[in-house]
């Protein structure tokens, strides 16, 4: 008989988030076994303890959710599970805190589809606005836009923090290789002028961009939100727009809201939790794997 | 519908341990409800919630694990288990903090068949070093080894109080004859291991216990085993693979074998999941501990 597939997930909150616990069942996991409070430091035991009770063929069908809240703390969680491995005792790991790196993923994805279809670009030397960006899905999206080729700036209404957060993406989850700028809320109006893309991740309930910012702004084409709970962060874009033109914009600029996105991030940790049950191999997965589905999962539809 | 097996999971820490989990769906349970940052007060309460919501043929595809880390907190708990038992509403319970008792039970079996095969001797009157003793599978290895008759040291790494605080509580409580001992140093390793007759090595993975200066000091050793999976290997020349190797850095010692980790592991792995098997098999139920399980890893190795 086959060994039943066990997911551990591991979490730093009190609890699980249940998404991801129906997300992992419906995508063919057996057993969903949650581990909670977990601090950074228990990784490397844990993950220890779950490779050494089954073959190497067994434990192709055992794997490692990291859930959480804080982008950083889940990507040293990863890199840490990674180095816990003792080959051929490995097991496939997947980090998805709060869903930022899937959700990151999925409104990329549906932002690049929107320039593709309505203006025939990419994201390359675009000017993209991350507002509220210094949150874990407006840093996995960051990161992820600045990798396609995009000039990123995050914003925040604390100036240094939204620095340190710039500096982190860049350096950290970029490995160096990109550059993501910085800019305070306040000077958010200037940086419009120039602005192809906005991304908005703050909070719920807190619009972050005014009708009269979008309307005025001379080279806007794509504004996503991933707040689904009123009032929109970005003022005209509904939760359900998939690709609509927002009222009053002069560059004729259209909005994506947070069911859009909703979708291919559900489709996008969907595939990835699917991935390691499938692969042959033990994989190490995190929000650039789940920009791959997204764009795998638009490609689909097309 | 046939009812569920189902596995209730008692830790005293805040989670479960992944290898426990995935032997216990490996045995046939279909489903592992994890209990954690259990007291041992709530024992009584726990395992009587879970007798009376089945019916007694129900109870029977029902059972307990315990789990954790101290291995007297486990024996505690599974004593509390017990008297909560209403027959004919009463299941099975099997202790294995951090699967100690298995870990231990295997080790010493393969050692006392090395030690048979290799040397035609048995566990009694031989002198066994138990390093990392004052660790959970340290001292319920020391516990059995000594119960077999083997004049047992369990040895800690820092103090010799903690060892001999380890030992006065065992002993009171398993009748066993174990003493202390402390190893802090080389020099310290070298003179308790030169009239060792068998090394027990269960020290944190990736900590080298034994190296080859220390191992040249042994004069009698016969039997090293090791259950140390992650490199390097806590006994230096002993591969995790091994099952009574030539022990070629023990150069004063005739005949001397190692027994390594995978092995061992090995033999761990096939007694926790029989043990785990035989609960959701007996028609009676069964209380687990280590003593259970030594017996049962005889016989599979």
């Amino acid at each position: 008989m086959e060994k039943p597939f066990i997911l551990h997930m591991l979490t730093t909150a009190k609890n699980l988030s249940p998404f991801d616990v129906n997300m992992a069942m419906d995508a063919g996991w057996i057993s969903a076994v949650p581990y909670i409070n977990v601090e950074p430091s228990e990784v490397r035991g844990l993950v220890q303890d779950a490779i050494f009770s089954r073959s190497p063929k067994g434990l192709l069908r055992t794997a490692i959710f990291i859930g959480g809240r804080e982008t950083k703390q889940a990507m040293d969680m990863l890199k840490m599970a990674k180095n816990s491995m003792v080959p051929p005792f490995e097991v496939s790991v997947f980090a998805d805190p709060s869903g930022a790196f899937t959700t990151a993923a999925g409104m990329v994805a549906a932002v690049e589809k929107e320039l593709a279809d309505k203006f025939d670009t990419t994201l390359a030397g675009k000017n993209v606005l991350a507002l509220g960006g210094t949150g874990p899905v407006g840093q996995a999206a960051a990161v992820i836009a600045a990798q396609a080729g995009a000039n990123v700036r995050i914003i925040g209404r604390q100036l240094d923090r939204a620095e340190r957060t710039a500096e982190l993406c860049s350096e950290e989850f970029g490995d160096g290789k990109i550059t993501i700028a910085a800019g305070a809320d306040t000077d958010k109006a200037e940086y419009m002028q120039t602005a192809d893309v906005v991304f908005a991740t703050g909070a719920a309930g807190i619009e972050l961009l005014s009708a009269e910012l979008i309307a005025k702004a001379p080279q806007l084409k794509v504004a996503a939100d991933v707040n689904a709970v009123p009032p929109s962060g970005i003022a005209g874009v509904d939760a359900f727009d998939n690709g609509k033109p927002i009222a009053g914009s002069i560059s004729g600029a259209v909005g994506i809201g947070a069911l859009a996105i909703g979708n291919i991030k559900y489709q996008a940790q969907s595939r990835l939790l699917k991935r390691m049950l499938e692969s042959d191999q033990p994989l190490f997965l995190h929000f650039e794997h789940a920009f791959e589905v997204a764009r795998e999962f638009i490609k689909s539809t097309n | 519908m046939p009812k569920r097996s189902i596995l209730h999971m008692f830790d005293p820490m805040p989670n479960n341990s992944p290898f426990d989990i995935n032997m216990a769906l490996d045995a046939g349970f279909d489903v592992l409800m994890p209990y954690s940052n259990v007291k041992l007060e709530n024992i009584h309460n726990l395992t009587q919630d879970i007798i009376f919501s089945r019916s007694p043929s129900g109870v029977k595809k029902t059972a307990i694990f315990i789990g954790g880390r101290d291995m007297g907190m486990a024996i505690d708990m599974l004593q509390a288990c017990k008297p909560a038992m209403v027959p004919p509403f009463q299941v099975s319970v099997f202790a294995d903090p951090s699967g100690a008792y298995t870990t231990a039970a295997a080790l010493v079996a393969c050692v006392e068949k090395a030690l048979r095969e290799h040397h035609g001797k048995e566990l009694k009157g031989c002198k066994a070093l138990v390093f990392g003793g004052t660790g959970p599978v340290g001292i319920a290895t020391g516990v059995i080894a000594s119960l077999q008759g083997a004049d047992t040291v369990l040895i800690d790494h820092l103090s010799v109080d903690s060892a001999n605080d380890a030992v006065k509580q065992y002993n009171r409580r398993f009748s066993s004859q174990m003493t202390g001992g402390v190893a802090r140093s080389d020099d310290e390793k070298a003179a308790l291991i030169a009239d060792a007759d068998i090394v027990f090595c269960t020290a944190k993975a990736g900590i080298r216990v034994l190296n080859a200066a220390v191992l040249a000091h042994a004069k009698q050793l016969k039997v090293a085993g090791d259950v140390n999976a992650v490199p390097p290997p806590g006994i230096e020349g002993v591969g995790v693979n091994d099952f009574a190797v030539p022990l070629v850095h023990a150069t004063q010692s005739v005949n001397a074998v190692g027994v390594g980790a995978l092995a061992i592991g090995n033999v761990k792995y096939q007694l926790q999941h029989e043990l785990l098997k035989l609960m959701l098999e007996t028609e009676t139920p069964l209380f687990l501990d280590f003593r259970e399980a030594f017996s049962k890893a005889r016989t599979l190795v």
